[in-house]
């Protein structure tokens, strides 16, 4: 039985991704595309933070930076008149070298340090492009339109980075290099002691998962027409590209799929049923859901399927680690 | 404060070496100055006309020195067979090509290829540690540094312990073994040295360690050697 649904578990993707394929085609309002639109870029958010908070178990709170680099390469160089698919290369060029100066510092911390250091070179980077007048500074910054605006067009640029996200994410799982990366989240001295270099292997995912990151900065920043630094660039938007993970299921690719999916579509309606006090249901059922369910949506799938006997053994060795109780000081 | 202080010795190659001390002589400071875990503030490591003083503990391997550690250190989250492949990737580079098979090879050497698909939580102390071993000999080491292996276990875990410590000997690889346990010190080991307060007291075969008045004046005490040898 087990096999039969890992089988099926391809064929359910591909059937997804048939879906959100043809969604357009069926005359959704913009709004919704919108919301699929953005659903995608931080689908590309979330497994790229996963690749190193939940994959080599490196917490950051400073993914805004890369983010940010990302929007602003891509605005910078479209307003050059760069074709923006070349552009969101720049973005992922720009925001993986940024990685590796932060990263080189940083690394040499481990666990709650390393977080904490990265929350304070996100607010610098912050500061610091608040007070750049040559893009805009505080005021932000205008991406130059070309011609007509085909919402399609970002829908699908959209939907391909998170395809490549997904894509990127599988590999690595996948690969030795993975393997690796899971034993320096579990014991990174014992990493080392088998001939793993945790710091460059730290490095490298860091640069991979900023690249991932940056693009969808890029991405975002080609749709949004406008961006500045107390929105790419904010501290919420490193939190919000961490809790998608969180509340999906960290350390798996389908809960940070699904985690920012429901962010997404959460925190939309949210602010639409509830302007006054969307911020306060939405932590609300932040702690809900980290509370009750620490595996996250995927963990509450798992134990529903459990529970209908379908699929006794399914718990997979990263979820014995991540799961309730189970989660030792030295892993995070 | 100096936690060692003039203790020198040389292994030398295809023996099983023993360091033995008493509680705070030193034993698992040299451990870790000699695994790359600690640094020296003075003093040379040298492996094979080589300083690898300096090395940290992922470049020593690429050498061919790999450790276990006294506390088990399993990757718990992986399977048995993932804990001992990631070893054989990242490792010293071994001429034989199948990975898999490598792993697999070195969990049959602890006897533990029946539980590879296990996860690495689920195995009892004496099976973690050998788990641990069985990951340090994936590496393809040289010279194999065992810190306590037989703390813990039980008398038929240590002798089979020490059996396999007699086989990867005999497979060319040197081995340097801390160990409190002083029978399984004497049993196996060809030559022994003897710390106490940081300092090198004696260093012989396990005869000539057993009779050595100074060993049993400071630290071994009479019988404490479990054979007859002392009155």
């Amino acid at each position: 039985m087990k096999r039969l649904i890992a089988s099926f578990q391809p064929l359910f993707a591909a059937g997804i991704l048939l879906v959100v394929l043809l969604l357009p085609i069926l005359g959704l309002t913009p709004n919704v595309i919108r919301i699929l639109f953005i659903t995608f870029v931080w689908i590309t958010a979330s497994l790229a933070w996963n690749l190193l908070g939940g994959v080599a178990g490196q917490v950051s709170f400073g993914f805004a930076v890369f983010y940010g680099l990302g929007a602003y390469a891509a605005a910078l160089m479209i307003n050059a008149g760069v074709n923006p698919a070349l552009s969101f290369v720049g973005s992922a060029a720009v925001a993986a070298l940024a990685s590796f100066l932060i990263g080189i510092p940083t690394f040499r911390l481990r666990g709650p340090y390393f977080a904490i250091a990265t929350i304070g070179v996100s607010e610098a980077v912050r500061v610091v492009m608040n007070n750049i007048s040559a893009v805009g500074g505080a005021g932000g910054l205008r991406v130059t339109e070309r011609g007509i605006f085909h919402q399609t067009e970002h829908y699908y640029s959209g939907l391909a980075i998170a395809v490549l996200a997904v894509c990127v994410s599988l590999l690595i799982e996948r690969s030795k290099f993975g393997l690796a990366l899971r034993a320096i989240r579990q014991d990174e001295d014992a990493a080392a002691d088998i001939g793993i270099n945790p710091f460059r292997c730290k490095l490298w995912i860091h640069a991979i998962a900023a690249a991932l990151t940056g693009v969808a900065g890029g991405v975002f920043a080609d749709y949004a027409a406008y961006i500045h630094p107390q929105g790419v660039f904010a501290f919420s938007t490193s939190v919000t590209i961490l809790l998608m993970p969180v509340i999906g299921g960290i350390g798996t690719i389908w809960g940070a799929v699904l985690g920012a999916a429901v962010v997404t579509i959460v925190e939309e309606q949210l602010v639409a049923v509830f302007p006054q006090v969307h911020l306060l249901l939405y932590g609300l059922l932040l702690m809900l859901i980290v509370l009750l369910e620490p595996d996250g949506l995927v963990g509450l799938l798992r134990r529903m399927l459990r529970r209908m006997h379908v699929d006794p053994s399914s718990r997979g060795p990263d979820e014995a680690l991540w799961g309730r109780g189970r989660l030792e000081g030295r892993e995070l | 404060m100096a936690a060692l202080k003039d203790v020198s010795f040389s292994v030398p190659e295809r023996h099983i070496f023993g360091i033995i001390g008493p509680n705070g002589a030193g034993k698992s400071t040299l451990f870790g100055v000699i695994s790359g875990a600690i640094r020296a503030s003075q003093g040379r490591v040298r492996f094979r006309g080589s300083d690898v003083t300096r090395l940290r503990s992922d470049a020593l391997v690429h050498f061919g020195i790999a450790r276990t550690h006294h506390i088990v250190r399993p990757f718990r989250a992986m399977t048995v067979l993932e804990n001992v492949l990631v070893a054989v990737h990242y490792g010293r580079q071994s001429a034989k090509a199948d990975a898999k098979a490598q792993a697999i090879s070195a969990l049959e050497r602890v006897q533990l290829a029946p539980k590879a698909r296990m996860l690495a939580s689920a195995l009892s102390l004496g099976e973690q540690k050998r788990l641990e071993v069985a990951r340090a000999l994936a590496t393809n080491p040289d010279l194999l540094l065992l810190d306590e292996v037989c703390g813990g276990l039980s008398g038929a875990e240590t002798r089979a312990m020490l059996d396999l410590f007699q086989q990867i000997r005999a497979s060319g690889t040197t081995i340097l073994y801390v160990e409190h346990d002083m029978k399984a010190v004497m049993s196996v080991c060809d030559r022994i040295a003897v710390l106490d307060f940081g300092r090198k007291l004696a260093e012989g075969t396990p005869a000539e360690i057993q009779n050595d008045p100074a060993v049993i004046d400071a630290y071994l005490g009479s019988g404490m050697l479990g054979t007859n040898s002392i009155a």
